[in-house]
């Protein structure tokens, strides 16, 4: 018989993981929503974020603290996604055919990312460490205190990033170029600014992600290839209707796999997933809260 | 004489690699409108469209008081049809300069931002004049007008613009052209689809917004509303000006027809 005590570790671990997948799937659907291109280099970008926060937070390199490691990779990862949409992106961007030539100049950028991370870092696998130490504990409900932090950061930057979306100027722009790039342009709106500010500001997102997987998993150059896959399962899943859908099923998918992964078995959960990708597809194209088109 | 608003000289463009309209010549005097009448397909829309840059301009200058908004350098030719030129030749011009100019175009059939609401949508509209004047009490003065404009969209301010009627959309569309402060806004067939008592309403809008001073560029099928609004009409047809009208001149619909089509059987 399952105690009740299995359901709430199972759970908060399935909350922990969907957490880290809310973080990286919205940050890939702001690009693919804004730009209507899928960034591939979004695992790389994840990595590069995690050996960023390492080389600047951890003692063996400059052993600057964890806050100062933060702060750097959201910045640095920032310029970087600028400097990536101008280099590899932004050349297509009055191309029809922008979709596929993005496939590969994106899956092409993430190799050498992956290289350069090799060739400055080494293949040897790093820890950027935990947050904090310690456990946390309300009622039956028990969470290490790394887990908890690392939830409660994420719920408030998607909660800033939400209120960027919706509240400010140059947000409200980003959207209005998503939805029409005619109109916007129209309007007087600086489109190739706010197209590299989408790149920025995923990847400052994916950076983050990087860490907070850095800080409970151990890094190497291609860390970032399992979580694009995830990322990608949960902006399909749930669609890209609103800034809030791939939140929720990210939440769904990080729940599923914990109860599978427990249940079913760890080599049997990728399928678990696919299986019910297929479904929710088969039923729902558009994703599971999508609409018909692409907007944030 | 004083600087004209807006000259365009010898501006031919399309869509590549067909040409749509060659060698347009007009000018707008300051304070002065001017309406375009036309068969469709002829290429009003896309000659406005050109204007204000979205499409570049293949040859020929647009100036706007007295300043060339485009780049000197006529567009190469463009013959190899898999070659990316983007890359290699800057744009022509930048639909971003010329709105900042103060060139603001209100397209025809505005789908806007589908999934925003219509009080987003008007609240993002200024920034384009936030460098002209960086006073938020002109921003103000600009929006009191614009709602008692069209009051109607203070009711559906939280609505989404996908759910608003194509008139509300069109008012939406103009409202966010006016609050971007215009000096001199084009207008591509505002009333198009309408039912006939929205029409009535929007057209009796853009009166005021007439009266009120600013120029504008109309383009519209009705030949009385445009009378009223303009000083200059120009008759377009094959990708060409092929009449300049006073507005003294401005015959009845049915000669303009002949005119047009030549003489009615």
């Amino acid at each position: 018989m399952i105690s009740l005590d299995t359901i709430l570790i199972v759970t908060s671990g399935g909350l922990v993981l969907g957490a880290i997948y809310a973080l990286m799937a919205s940050g890939l659907a702001v690009v693919w929503t804004t730009l209507g291109i899928f960034n591939f280099a979004h695992g790389a970008f994840i990595a590069a974020g995690a050996y960023i926060g390492w080389q600047i937070a951890h003692a063996d390199a400059s052993g600057l603290g964890l806050v100062a490691g933060t702060l750097g990779t959201l910045l640095a990862m920032f310029v970087f996604g600028v400097l990536f949409h101008i280099a590899l992106v932004r050349p297509f961007e009055r191309r029809a055919n922008i979709v596929a030539a993005s496939v590969i100049t994106t899956l092409a950028g993430a190799t050498v990312i992956e290289n350069v991370i090799n060739l400055i870092w080494g293949p040897r696998s790093k820890q950027i460490g935990r947050m904090l130490d310690g456990d946390f504990s309300l009622g039956p409900i028990a969470l290490s205190m790394n887990d908890l932090a690392l939830v409660v950061i994420v719920v408030a930057t998607l909660g800033l990033v939400g209120w960027f979306l919706g509240a400010t100027r140059t947000g409200r722009s980003m959207r209005a170029v998503a939805q029409n790039r005619e109109a916007a342009e129209l309007m007087g709106l600086d489109v190739p600014r706010l197209y590299a500010a989408a790149f920025g500001l995923s990847a400052a997102m994916a950076g983050l992600a990087g860490i907070f997987i850095g800080s409970i998993r151990f890094m190497t150059p291609t860390m970032g290839a399992d979580p694009l896959m995830k990322a990608l399962i949960v902006v399909i899943f749930g669609g890209v209707a609103r800034f809030t859908s791939p939140i929720y099923a990210a939440l769904i998918i990080g729940m599923v796999e914990a109860f599978s992964t427990y249940f079913v078995g760890l080599y049997w959960t990728p399928a678990v997933l696919f299986a019910l990708m297929m479904v929710v597809l088969v039923l729902k194209p558009a994703g599971l809260f999508g609409k018909h088109q692409r907007t944030l | 004489m004083s600087t004209p608003l807006l000259e365009l000289r010898g501006l031919s463009g399309g869509y590549q690699p067909i040409q749509i309209f060659q060698n347009v010549d007009l000018t707008v005097e300051q304070g002065a409108s001017i309406g375009f009448f036309g068969p469709n397909g002829h290429g009003k829309t896309t000659l406005m469209k050109t204007i204000s840059g979205v499409l570049e301009p293949w040859r020929g200058d647009v100036i706007f008081e007295g300043q060339r908004l485009n780049r000197a350098k006529a567009r190469g030719s463009r013959r190899w049809r898999n070659f990316n030129y983007d890359v290699v030749t800057p744009r022509r011009m930048d639909p971003k300069t010329v709105a900042r100019a103060g060139l603001i175009h209100v397209p025809q059939g505005n789908l806007l931002f589908p999934e925003m609401t219509v009080e987003e949508t008007l609240s993002i509209a200024p920034l384009v004049a936030a460098e002209r004047h960086q006073s938020s009490a002109h921003e103000s003065a600009l929006h009191e007008k614009v709602g008692a404009l069209f009051p109607r969209l203070q009711e559906r301010r939280n609505h989404k613009n996908r759910f608003l009627s194509g008139g509300e959309r069109q008012m939406v569309s103009i409202a966010a052209g006016l609050l971007a402060d215009p000096k001199l806004l084009i207008l591509d067939e505002p009333t198009l689809g309408l039912s006939p008592k929205l029409r009535l309403e929007l057209c009796e809008a853009i009166k005021t917004i007439r009266a009120a001073g600013v120029p504008l560029i109309v383009i519209d099928q009705d030949i009385g509303f445009l009378t009223e609004l303009i000083d200059v009409l120009y008759l377009f047809d094959h990708g060409s000006i092929s009449r300049r009208l006073e507005r003294a001149e401005i015959p009845s619909h049915d000669q303009l027809m002949a005119m047009l089509f030549g003489e009615a059987v």
